[in-house]
């Protein structure tokens, strides 16, 4: 009944099943681990013959042609153009085709329409920021850093768009390669920003003991290792921590090996040292010192202190506290109460009438408290007059509501002004002095009070909105002056913020290598001989000795892995493009081509593709426009047609779909849900507000970041916030609360293959959520803008911008008098919502 | 509501009428083609549980028949000391503020001070004499039905990895959580209610946060849903929609779907995202519904504590305890409770390193009359025969204080969780501590022990309970774990 080809097609693709559940000792012996198919040089294997010489058109049409016919199936009828070219579009750029390009393509009757749609969406800035999100899921790139505080890791985002550039770029697969493992030897520092994509405990939150920093440790150069088995040779090297692989020939050795050529990276950001840092070093000077003459100017205009003018109450960004000059040699700051917590300062500083700020470490302050929470690169007391603002420089002491700070001078100083925060980047506004008071003591010693909180008004948490400054006292002419000055400095603060940003890179810093142990039961309290680095045994005999410097170590390793002569890493690309179009790779198990994991359903067409890419110069786009251009993509996705004219030999009792019913053999188009990011973006290219700029600080998808609230999505979208989901801050382990429920990762492990579930909670958010309602009445005003009142004329041009299509006489017989009761946003809101929206056709 | 019900079920019922047929006359090839028409691509499919797209919650058979239904996890967040509750060490008292001989000089937060007795007085407890502390007299009460393993250990003595440990069996980021390994394999007694719940402390989000109900690498559908008697799901309805705008938007997605269906006949797919929305409608009902505690008696919100108008929190934790058990009682798989929020130096948390017992004065109040109640409550109603209690937190605590605090510093290699309910024998003490109280010595117990004794209390074989990710067959007990055996009926 079923040809023996295909059961054994079964058979192997049942295999891993047996081997997973134990009763694997027979198994193991039927194969030399190091005999697996996927570790066998790369084939070039002819096309085949197959017996419908007009379907093909290119080579990989013959391989998949051959293989239906071999088992009695043909291929599903083509497509329609509109939807090749939906499909196309959702695969290439993650967007649905505007209706003029729907429409020029299908008057577009010359031989090479097809080429030329898929040239323009190469082309498209949007194919990198569509492949690029591919990319980042298997190396779970996420913007903090997981664990428990999660906090921010606020310059992962240089690697983000490196990713995307690099797609955009076509950036030879192997060139790639060695750009995020050595990229810092290649002019792409934040390439290597690949290396350190993995939650990483901070140094406050691994224990102080030296087990546990041992531990932490191990476990951070674990997840590079883990990241490059998985990542480029598709292999779970990490099961080899521990004990020798159970299934692929990777012992414990060769596993320290590899842990051996990162022994010198840290997880850290590093300065960029492109043309453009470097300018912007050099503005960030010119603005910096603008922005302290415009401060200086300013705290001059604030309202002395006890001088009977009632202050503006206190703000958790930053107070001027003025009074008359006066000699100090010492400055004490003494917090009497908070509005929370214990009190938290960022910065604390002192001018004199030169306007310089005397407080800085750097000018020989020295400083010391009552106590100190110390969260290490966060709070210190070393923070509070080290000229670096924010939460993650600041001083917070270890008593609830109260603390203080002196400052000590070098030498005596004449002041005039204490300026002081408990967040000047505005990010925090708990932990903030209500009440304080400031004194100072000249070389004798004595203190004196020079202003305190009393003449402020009565500070009210969440009521009294802080006015940054108040004209209270000031002459019309000064209050001019201080509004000019005001506005001067917020723009200033916009640039310098601008100026910091694309300076550094999370990529790592590089140092000398530790010694790389053997560690019994991957425990590193029990560690055996020394190994140095070297490559998997099975698969080379790269070896440096132990004194090989940190980057060569790198560079070598990357040589290895980007060579034509590895059979694993040319593979596993390929087998990760035609996922990206097909939805399954042709190994089924993307980051597993061990013997653990799937055997390819055509093999030889693995090997082609394999040779072809390295003959193409390892370019990314030429595979893309080989599968897009070929018979088997342009094929229908329709399960439906009868049988007889599916199913070639008559004997068969059985449709297509029983014989190979999730479409490995692709007898027609496996048509699939489109991911999280392709269904926000295409609301918002739909409605019209998809925001199209690129690159830099991702935006916010939640208000607060972790602490007692957790992670508060944003609901309302606007600006930045109206950009491609691949620009938002990836908050590590929290999905985003509408389209995180469609099975977007969560950056805690590698998703090399998303999965795709269906949820009443998807449900919920997508037909409920305030982004769809605010989504569909923008999309409905669009409509009225380009359709004028007529509701057929409304209703056909929303069905064209989200469906690509007009509507049928039924539909818009439907439709119509629901858009007269109920208003347009009704159907765009249903539209959002429906299946032909959502799926890649 | 209910006019949508009838026309979403048309297309669910075609599709599960049709997949009734295809499973009954499957054979061997034909269920490995079945999964995978059904989404599954683990490449267990065929072994792991069969997973209906369109009813993702349909209850799933266990492995073998199961002594508890259904769970209900307290999870009390920074890790509760063993030595202030549960874990008896007068010897402690002889030992009050002398250096501990060859203890270590720096433990996880910085260097050890002396050894500090237990901070609350113990007494024995109801039949079996069980010593427990003064801190939390309520649950104290009911010694004779717990399940006490004194004797668990932790990979982990930092909250984050640790919790992650405790909730999915690896101290990393990015694994199936235990609730989300449950309501994968059984789906839910329940179809107009999430399979997972995770009711969050009135004071905010435990140190891990989702991780502690995140599906990992497993499908989303088998996320932990949170909400509180406070917090209601998210978007269970659509802001500023008359009631008349969104059942026409509802009824026109629903012809637009079929239409659509009709062109491609048999994507099952589709009609699965056809019948989820059948089934978020039921939920828009049922969940208001559930969490609307003015329908209980004023006895028993009294009983809990959760008419306690001078502790707000305690309340709070007291209403979601009420919650907990409205979940259970409707057939609710997996209900995880918790106790504690984020760090915040042992004010909102268990996490007692400076003044642990001023702290715990605070968070026993909280914790033990409404979680006391809560139990006795399940008995009352019968539900305890089905339902297994777990009470658990992520590591112990150290017998000595941090030097110059009055709190101890995190202790992984002893402490206590216990057990109640369904398949749990009644007042048993298991695993023993040194006579400190710092590390296990008998029977010990890593956590992953706790999860596969869990687990086998479903029915479930922790070693069978498996997913294909990225070439491993994870578990939720990696390669290890044995089950209590000593601790169950």
């Amino acid at each position: 009944m079923i040809s023996s080809a295909l059961l054994a097609c079964f058979a192997v693709a049942l295999s891993p099943l047996s081997m997973a559940s134990g009763a694997t000792a027979e198994f193991v012996n039927l194969e030399n681990k190091s005999e697996h198919w996927s570790f066998q040089p790369v084939s070039s294997p002819a096309p085949p013959k197959t017996a419908n010489k007009r379907w093909a058109r290119n080579e990989v049409d013959r391989f998949i042609l051959a293989r239906l016919e071999k088992e009695g199936l043909k291929p599903a009828t083509e497509a329609d153009r509109v939807t090749w070219l939906r499909r196309v579009s959702f695969d290439l750029i993650g967007l649905p085709p505007s209706p003029e390009q729907v429409e020029s393509f299908v008057k577009d009757r010359q031989g090479n329409a097809h080429e030329s749609v898929v040239d323009e969406l190469l082309k498209s800035p949007r194919y990198g920021e569509r492949w690029a999100q591919h990319w980042l899921d298997v190396v779970r790139y996420a913007d903090t850093h997981g664990f428990e505080v999660n906090t921010e890791r606020p310059n992962a985002w240089p690697y983000r768009d490196y990713i995307i550039r690099a797609f955009n770029n076509d950036t030879p697969y192997d060139r790639f390669i060695r750009e995020q493992i050595v990229g810092d030897a290649l002019g792409e520092d934040a390439a290597t920003g690949f290396l350190i994509t993995a939650s990483v405990l901070l140094p406050g939150q691994i224990g102080a003991d030296d087990v546990s920093k041992r531990l932490a440790r191990q476990d951070s150069l674990d997840e590079i290792v883990v990241n490059i088995g998985q990542t480029f040779l598709g292999l779970s090297v990490g099961c080899a921590r521990c004990h020798d692989h159970k299934f692929d020939p990777i012992s414990a050795r060769d596993y320290y090996s590899m842990q051996a050529f990162f022994a010198g990276v840290e997880y850290g950001d590093r300065e960029l040292h492109t043309p453009e840092a470097d300018a912007m070093r050099t503005e960030e000077k010119r603005l910096t010192k603008r922005m302290s003459e415009v401060e200086w100017d300013l705290s001059r205009l604030s309202p002395l202190a006890k001088s009977g003018v009632e202050r503006p109450p206190v703000n958790a960004r930053v107070n001027t506290d003025r009074f008359a000059t006066v000699k100090a040699k010492r400055v004490r700051f003494t917090i009497r109460e908070t509005n929370n917590l214990e009190p938290c300062l960022d910065e604390l500083e002192v001018f004199g009438a030169s306007g310089t700020n005397v407080a800085l470490a750097s000018a020989g302050t020295t400083s010391t408290s009552s106590s100190d929470t110390v969260v290490a690169d966060n709070h210190e007391l070393r923070f509070v007059n080290d000229g670096h603002y924010g939460n993650s420089r600041s001083w917070m002491s270890n008593e609830k509501g109260k603390g203080w700070v002196v400052l000590e001078f070098a030498q005596e100083q004449i002041i005039d002004r204490v300026v002081w925060g408990r967040d000047r980047t505005a990010q925090f506004i708990d932990r903030l002095a209500a009440s304080y008071v400031i004194e100072v003591a000249d070389a004798a010693g004595e203190w004196h009070l020079v202003a305190d909180s009393s003449d402020r008004v009565k500070f009210v948490p969440g009521e009294n909105k802080a006015s940054l400054f108040s004209t209270a006292g000031l002459t019309a002419d000064e209050a001019k002056e201080a509004t000019r000055l005001v506005d001067e400095k917020k723009k200033l603060e916009r640039s310098i913020k601008a100026t910091t940003e694309g300076r550094l890179a999370f990529a790592g810093t590089f140092r000398l290598p530790d010694k790389i142990h053997l560690l019994n039961r991957g425990d590193p309290e029990q560690p055996k001989d020394e190994v140095v680095p070297a490559v998997l045994s099975v698969l080379g005999s790269t070896k440096l000795a132990c004194d090989t410097g940190e980057q060569e170590r790198r560079k070598a390793l990357a040589g290895w892995i980007a060579s034509i002569e590895n059979p694993l890493t040319v593979r596993v690309m390929v087998n990760r493009i035609w996922q990206g179009h097909f939805g399954t790779g042709l190994v089924e198990t993307p980051s597993d081509f061990g013997r653990n994991g799937a055997r390819p359903s055509h093999p030889e067409l693995l090997d082609w593709l394999a040779s072809e890419f390295i003959r193409s110069g390892w370019s990314v786009k030429h595979m893309h426009r080989l599968i897009v251009l070929s018979a088997t993509y342009r094929q229908s996705s329709s399960t439906g047609g009868s049988r007889e004219h599916r199913v070639m030999k008559q004997a068969s009792p059985l449709s297509p779909v029983q014989i190979d019913s999730d479409v490995r053999l692709l007898w027609r188009f496996p048509s699939r849900r489109l991911e999280s990011e392709p269904i926000r973006d295409s609301m918002l290219a739909v409605s019209g507000k998809l925001n199209l700029k690129m690159g830099g600080r991702g935006f916010d998808l939640f208000n607060n970041r972790g602490g007692l609230s957790g992670f508060n999505p944003v609901e309302s979208f606007s600006g930045d916030g109206l950009r491609r989901m691949i620009y938002a801050h990836k908050v590590r382990r929290e999905r985003e609360a509408v389209f995180g429920a469609f099975d977007c990762p969560d950056a805690g492990q590698s998703t090399a293959r998303r999965r795709e579930s269906t949820t009443p909670i998807q449900a919920l958010n997508l037909f409920n959520s305030r982004f769809t309602i605010e989504q569909a009445d923008a999309f409905a005003s669009r409509v009225k803008v380009d359709a004028g009142e007529d509701i057929a004329k409304q209703i056909r041009r929303a069905y064209q911008l989200a469906l690509s299509r007009n509507p049928s006489v039924a539909e818009l017989t439907d439709v119509q008098p629901i858009v007269a009761a109920h208003g347009l946003p009704t159907l765009c809101r249903a539209l959002f919502n429906s299946n032909e929206f959502l799926f890649v056709p | 509501m209910n006019h949508h019900d009838g026309v979403f079920s048309l297309h669910g019922r075609h599709l599960l009428d049709r997949r009734g047929f295809l499973s009954s006359t499957a054979t061997a090839l034909g269920s490995i083609a079945l999964t995978n028409l059904l989404g599954l691509d683990g490449l267990l499919a065929a072994q792991g549980p069969v997973i209906d797209p369109a009813r993702p919650y349909a209850p799933r058979q266990p492995h073998f028949p199961a002594k508890a239904k259904n769970v209900i996890v307290i999870f009390c967040a920074g890790a509760v000391s063993q030595l202030e509750t549960w874990d008896y060490k007068p010897e402690l008292i002889q030992w009050d503020n002398k250096p501990l001989p060859g203890g270590p000089a720096v433990t996880f937060q910085g260097p050890a001070g002396n050894l500090a007795r237990p901070q609350y007085e113990f007494r024995p407890r109801g039949q079996t004499g069980k010593m427990v502390s003064d801190l939390i007299p309520h649950l104290a009460e009911l010694t004779d039905d717990i399940a006490f393993i004194h004797s668990l250990t932790s990979k982990s003595n930092t909250h984050g990895p640790a919790e992650n440990f405790l909730s999915t069996g690896f101290v990393l980021d990015g694994f199936p959580s235990l609730g989300s390994w449950v309501s994968y394999a059984l789906g839910s007694e329940n179809q107009d209610l999430p399979a997972f719940v995770s009711i969050l402390d009135p004071r905010g989000v435990p140190q891990n946060g989702s991780n502690n109900w995140g599906p990992g690498f497993l499908p989303a559908a088998f996320q932990g849903t949170t909400f509180s008697a406070r917090d209601p799901v998210r978007h269970l309805a659509a802001p500023g929609i008359s009631p008349e705008a969104d059942r026409a938007a509802r009824s026109l997605l629903q012809r637009m779907n079929s239409r659509h269906l009709e062109q491609h006949p048999g994507d099952s797919k589709l009609a699965a995202r056809i019948a989820s929305y059948e089934l978020a409608a039921r939920m828009q009902l049922s969940v208001p519904e559930i969490s609307d505690l003015s329908t209980e008696p004023a006895h028993i919100l009294k009983s809990y504590g959760a008419d306690d108008t001078a502790n707000p929190i305690k309340a709070g934790f007291a209403r979601n305890c009420i919650l907990a058990r409205r979940l259970i009682e409707k057939g609710v798989r997996f209900v995880q409770l918790f106790n504690g929020a984020y760090a915040s130096g042992g004010e909102l948390n268990w996490d007692g390193h400076n003044k642990l017992k001023e702290q715990y004065d605070k968070h026993a109040t909280i914790l033990d009359q409404p979680a006391a109640a809560l139990i006795r409550d399940l008995r009352q109603r019968g539900l305890l025969e089905d339902t297994l209690v777990v009470w658990c937190t992520e590591f112990g605590r150290m017998p000595f204080f941090q030097k110059g605090a009055q709190g101890r510093d995190h202790n992984p290699d002893g402490f206590t969780c216990w057990l109640t309910g369904a398949g749990v024998k009644r007042g048993v003490s298991h695993g023993v501590t040194d006579e400190l109280g710092q590390r296990a010595v008998e029977n010990i117990h890593p956590l992953y022990d706790l999860n596969a004794t869990i687990l086998h209390l479903l029915g479930l074989d922790h070693e069978k309970l498996t997913f294909e990710h990225n070439g491993v067959q994870r578990r939720l007990t990696n390669v290890e774990g044995h089950v209590i055996r000593e601790v169950l009926v």
